[in-house]
């Protein structure tokens, strides 16, 4: 079914890059990647809520940049309970997962998200192991 | 037969509900293996080093990760470049790897994943005047610098540490499961020792170990789709006929049934996509890899009717993978050992 093994030179086409040597196709590609590089600057909804212990906010709905990392989130998230950088501080999408800090708002929304925000649960303690 | 599809949460007992083409797609994904060049960076390398010996190659399973080959890389360093002082004074925490341009390399990122994702980025960026004219797409080993010091935390995000690993690890196959079923409960339905297991598999590098565990949350490939009937017969003694019963207990953990394929999509310098993927599309048709390239990347994979050239392939732990590969069956035959498939784009010539 797969066309190759990772031995098969397969597309083993050599690239050879001068200046002015690039095809008209790999031309278009490339300009396609640099438009799909441009960051989203649309905010999706992103909902916070609290899970044993922790304390809940008096504002639970924010709009997030959708190209923001998770991480950026979680700095969010600290700085809005007033936490520093060593207080334990763990988050789950939808009570189910701890996503990867690098995985962005946009793939997380447009994955997990219900009802127009994407839950993100906050919690004193490693609820989910 | 493979034994690997026996041990289902519902207890039903089927030497071949996984059929042979789906653990031999499964086993091939695990065997991949890329070769690495690590190098210490010349200026940690302690006066009295041989630096004629600074550089270590590793063929490396695609499917583990850079934390699981450091204490192979460890002992090389002890053996042949540091001395007893200077080995004393290494601390796997604050290593970190980089690549000749300059990339960090995330500990989160299987290790397969990162050398398709080089190469092809590679491949789309003009030589620099030292380095050869020609990028093609052989297999060569992957140059990674290794520090030994000052790791930048605020973009590694994570540490090195094994536990690290393994929970980022496991926090991939619940997100994978979460995708698949909108619940994790085959994942947190795993006794511990399964949990434990699952991630032994990993880092001994054991197929068997390793789908012992996986078959009970990865979804399966319908026996029915390979022609052949169910084993099952009526006490009269007749074979039922082979009809698609879409409540038997089989299809409640098959590839086709999931509410979206875990799927990631690599470009080269980024960005990483992800969405959801319906096994089959409103027509009722399976959801092939070019329906899925064409709707999120239609600049680079033009949608039907297109007659140009073609300026994008898809790339699969090192192969090309077909247009026509459905993604339900990607899924569940060519995952990554995370549970996620992992499309990496790159440029055609």
């Amino acid at each position: 079914m797969a066309s190759g093994s990772p031995d098969d030179s397969g597309r083993q086409a050599a690239l050879p890059w001068t200046p002015g040597d690039v095809s008209e196709s790999a031309t278009e590609a490339l300009q396609a990647l640099d438009t799909y590089k441009k960051k989203d600057p649309s905010k999706v909804v992103v909902r916070f809520k609290a899970v044993g212990n922790a304390p809940i906010m008096r504002q639970n709905f924010y709009k997030i940049t959708a190209s923001n990392r998770f991480q950026a989130v979680i700095q969010f998230l600290r700085k809005e309970l007033g936490w520093k950088a060593g207080d334990p501080l763990f988050t789950y999408i939808n009570l189910a997962f701890s996503p990867a800090p690098d995985d962005t708002v946009s793939n997380l929304y447009k994955s997990f998200a219900t009802e127009g925000h994407l839950i993100v649960n906050y919690s004193t303690t490693a609820a989910w192991g | 037969m493979s034994a690997y599809g026996t041990t289902r949460h519902h207890g039903q007992p089927s030497a071949n509900s996984t059929p042979a083409s789906t653990t031999l797609f499964r086993r091939l994904s695990w065997e991949g293996t890329v070769p690495l060049e690590i190098r210490v960076d010349s200026k940690e390398l302690p006066a009295n080093s041989d630096r004629g010996l600074e550089c270590y190659y590793i063929q490396a399973p695609r499917v583990s990760y850079l934390p699981l080959l450091m204490p192979e890389i460890r002992r090389f360093l002890m053996d042949v470049v540091f001395d007893e002082a200077a080995g004393k004074m290494l601390k796997e925490e604050e290593w970190w790897f980089e690549s000749e341009e300059g990339t960090l390399l995330k500990w989160h990122w299987p290790i397969g994943l990162i050398y398709d994702n080089h190469t092809i980025s590679a491949s789309i960026r003009p030589p620099s005047q030292t380095s050869t004219s020609h990028h093609n797409l052989q297999v060569t080993p992957l140059k990674l610098i290794l520090h030994l010091a000052s790791p930048p935390t605020e973009k590694l995000l994570l540490s090195p540490s094994a536990e690290s690993c393994k929970q980022a690890f496991m926090g991939q196959l619940k997100e994978a499961d979460f995708v698949r079923w909108g619940n994790t409960k085959r994942m947190t339905g795993l006794r511990k020792q399964d949990q434990d297991g699952i991630w032994e598999g990993i880092k001994e590098h054991n197929f068997d170990d390793y789908w012992r565990v996986a078959s009970k949350i990865v979804p399966t490939t319908a026996p029915a789709r390979s022609g052949s009937p169910p084993p099952s017969t009526n006490p009269s003694g007749h074979t039922r006929p082979p009809s698609v019963d879409p409540q038997s207990a089989p299809d409640r953990d098959n590839a086709y049934n999931v509410r979206s394929v875990p799927v990631r999509l690599y470009l080269p310098d980024g960005p990483v996509m992800q969405d959801v993927v319906p096994p089959t599309l409103e027509d009722g048709s399976p959801h092939t890899l070019v329906h899925y390239l064409s709707t999120h990347l239609p600049l680079l994979f033009p949608p039907t009717p297109y007659s140009g050239p073609e300026l994008a392939y898809a790339m699969m732990h090192g192969v090309l993978v077909p247009p026509d590969a459905e993604m339900a069956w990607l899924g569940a035959c060519m995952a990554g050992a995370d549970g996620w498939v992992s499309v990496c784009v790159g440029i055609a010539r």
